[in-house]
């Protein structure tokens, strides 16, 4: 019995370093510089990975078969098994993906971690800016790295249902923030809707990005561009961004429910008629959400609305989802020749649902004459309102790329609101919370 | 004179287990020796080096405030989820086990939480509990045993756990109480037969013969359920999002690692709550299971 125990422990062991051997021959998947030909079909017979959060759009996927003879394996998984795939095969050296989608919030992560290979080299910028806006750009570039490509137009827009703001006898809609908050409390007391505004207080990523518009609202930003906190002081837009939105759910213009709500759980309190206006939510939810009839009780009655600053018309902000090439891809040369079809005009109209909404997963094209092709076929509701804030106020949350540590930044951004909006912390406590994680980046 | 016949070796039984031993090697045992190695490193990502950092990640886990309130609210959940969840279980398999009508529809409806995944239970559960609209809310009011609508997640820390610890008790109970109905049934018919001729009454009989002979059973199920309320993780995340109130240890473990990007922390903070719920195991094992022979 001894020896038999003695036996299964050297196979053990021995299993063990055969496994870690394997482990380690992975390594050589590390990459280097993409040797990538013009012609495309150079790499014919080969089959990409594309690992993105939206089913495969399959017409055009054939399309992109035919035309270069490069198969594709689309990988259809939910937004954070993406970015948890993302860290772990890195981390272990492994391949998962060729085409994998890059969230704006890890642009400046994936940076330093060089875990994507720079697409500078296959997509010079003046090029890329013929189409596309710079701004766009810039949410993926860190000191000049193209660490992935924007590939939607994701931009921060304020909704409101303007059916409520009749009833409570609001006939011009709010040019600025105070009169953007005196509306809510006239919805509120006019008996409209009790709880009039829809924020996602849950601690979770949306509840971040709505105080960053709204320090953007109150006429800053909440990172320098060498990321160090800019909200500490109670005069700094930052906090007196919290400090609103503290007050508007202790006050009551949010619903007291809303504390557990995400974005999407809000989105659709806007379908239900449960809350009058959304101050952050992100673009294409009129014509699509709000106005499918199976998801909705408010058809035609929502309405974006330039976002209300507190000296006029605030900057939208941009954060698109993006693809990039991890360094452990197989087939770089293929990757490279499948972002290139994705960004012509044709292709991102098509992938944005012009003519066949089955095709549809984009929120809106990145590129600009694909953008006016939808435009121009009436394909996108309001699209007057919403180029024009694209074209005028649309810009990068951080103007250098999000920081490294961005995740940890969010999380104390999080959890720090949500306790103050339960008052089991102040405003000021959680101020600081903040900016000691802002600062420990 | 008597001889003793050579014992021949027989090698199916060890190309039989073959495959198994492997599994578990790969599986468990060496993600588990590399966690433990990997627990000394410091391994930065963005500079893409690795250095041998003794036990810092052992110290700096154990001195993380957020590592100690999730460790104190782990604690709760296990103390809430165990006892309960066994206690249910107790009463679920007396009662199956006398049978009754309908039991094995019973059955069939006690077993179906068991077998939905942490994240949906998580999704109809937050329909129960939201404090706008949710069932919970609707129902005492209906009753008029609230006047208005009550928060029930994040509001209060205890009143947090209890609720999301619910949830688990509600998917854990359904194995709890298979692995204690099993026991039941394995007990001789003769020995209630026997109790009865000494005029034993139910309770007498449930003290002195039932419970002692199942603990066997009793003991999995608390070890089964000691385990997963340790690394309770869908319950919290779904119903409380990333907020301090119900953050586990294993949601602070996946944050270290995933949002934090400290591997070395992160592997040492689980292989910490590895061998707290192994030495917990053994403590229940020692101090409750009796083998038991017919």
């Amino acid at each position: 019995m001894k020896n038999l125990s003695k036996v299964l422990l050297l196979a053990g062991t021995a299993l063990t370093f055969l496994l870690s051997g394997c482990g380690q021959s992975n390594n050589s998947a590390k990459g280097g510089t993409i040797s990538v030909s013009n012609d495309p079909r150079a790499y014919a017979g080969q089959t990409i990975t594309v690992v993105f959060y939206y089913p495969e759009p399959k017409k055009a996927i054939s399309e992109f078969t035919k035309k270069t003879g490069i198969k594709v394996n689309w990988v259809n998984m939910g937004w954070d098994q993406v970015q948890t795939k993302i860290t772990s095969s890195s981390m272990a050296h492994a391949y998962y993906g060729d085409v994998v989608l890059v969230d704006w919030s890890r642009v400046g992560e994936f940076y330093r971690t060089k875990w994507f290979e720079p697409l500078n080299a296959y997509f010079p910028e003046k090029q890329l800016e013929t189409d596309i806006s710079a701004g766009k750009l810039k949410a993926y570039t860190v000191n000049g790295s193209l660490v992935a490509l924007p590939i939607d137009t994701y931009v921060s827009t304020t909704y409101v249902n303007k059916a409520d703001f009749a009833k409570a006898g609001i006939t011009k809609m709010p040019g600025n923030l105070d009169e953007y908050t005196a509306d809510l409390k006239k919805i509120q007391s006019s008996g409209v809707n009790p709880h009039p505004l829809g924020i996602p207080f849950a601690a979770a990523e949306a509840l971040s990005t709505t105080w960053y518009d709204l320090t953007a609202a109150y006429g800053g930003e909440v990172l320098s561009s060498d990321n160090k906190p800019l909200f500490t002081s109670p005069s700094s837009p930052g906090y007196k961004a919290l400090t609103w939105m503290v007050n508007a759910y202790k006050q009551g213009l949010v619903p007291r429910g809303n504390i557990n709500l995400t974005d999407t759980q809000v989105y659709n309190q806007v379908a239900q008629h449960q809350v009058s206006s959304m101050f952050e939510g992100w673009s294409g939810m009129i014509g699509g959400f709000f106005d499918n009839p199976s998801d909705s009780k408010v058809i035609g009655q929502v309405q974006y609305i330039p976002t209300p600053g507190i000296n006029g018309q605030a900057p939208n902000l941009y954060a698109p989802d993006g693809f990039g090439i991890p360094k452990t891809a197989k087939y770089k040369g293929a990757a490279v020749q499948f972002l290139k079809w994705f960004y012509t005009p044709d292709v991102q109209a098509q992938l944005a649902g012009l003519n066949d909404k089955n095709e549809d997963i984009l929120s809106l094209p990145v590129s600009n004459t694909a953008l006016n092709m939808m435009v121009k076929a009436n394909d996108i509701e309001q699209a007057n309102t919403l180029v024009n804030l694209l074209q005028t106020s649309a810009k990068p949350v951080f103007q250098n790329g999000p920081p490294p540590s961005y995740s940890k930044f969010s999380q104390a951004v999080y959890t720090n609101i949500h306790s103050a909006a339960l008052g089991q912390e102040t405003v000021d406590q959680a101020i600081q919370a903040i900016a000691q994680a802002a600062s420990s980046n | 004179m008597y001889v003793r016949a050579a014992k021949k070796w027989n090698p199916w039984p060890y190309v039989f287990t073959f495959p198994l031993v492997v599994f578990i090697v790969g599986l468990v045992f060496y993600p588990a020796v590399v966690t433990f190695v990997d627990s000394f490193l410091n391994i930065d990502v963005y500079d893409n080096t690795t250095k041998f950092a003794g036990i810092s990640n052992y110290v700096s886990s154990l001195q993380d405030p957020s590592v100690d309130h999730s460790l104190v609210n782990t604690f709760l959940y296990v103390l809430i989820g165990v006892v309960v969840s066994t206690v249910l279980a107790i009463v679920f398999a007396l009662a199956l086990w006398r049978g009754f009508k309908g039991r094995g529809i019973f059955l069939a409806i006690l077993i179906l939480p068991w077998a939905l995944p942490g994240v949906v239970e998580g999704i109809i559960w937050n329909w129960i509990f939201d404090a706008n609209s949710g069932v919970l809310n609707s129902f005492l009011s209906s009753l008029h045993l609230i006047h208005h609508y009550h928060l029930w997640l994040s509001g209060n820390r205890f009143l947090t756990i209890f609720f999301i610890e619910l949830v688990q008790i509600w998917q854990i109970t359904p194995l709890s109480t298979i692995l204690v109905l099993a026991s039941l049934q394995s007990i001789p018919k003769e020995l209630y037969d026997a109790a009865t001729v000494d005029g034993s009454g139910h309770w007498r009989t449930l003290l002195a013969i039932t419970l002692p002979l199942i603990k066997p059973g009793i003991t999995i199920a608390i070890i089964e359920s000691l385990v997963m309320t340790f690394n309770v993780f869908d319950q919290p995340f779904v119903l409380n999002g990333n907020a301090t109130t119900g953050s586990s240890i294993m949601l602070q473990t996946y944050n270290i690692v995933f949002s934090s990007l400290d591997f070395g922390k992160g592997y040492a903070l689980s292989f910490l709550a590895a061998i707290f719920v192994t030495a917990l195991s053994v403590g229940v094992l020692k101090l409750i299971y009796r083998r038991v022979e017919y």
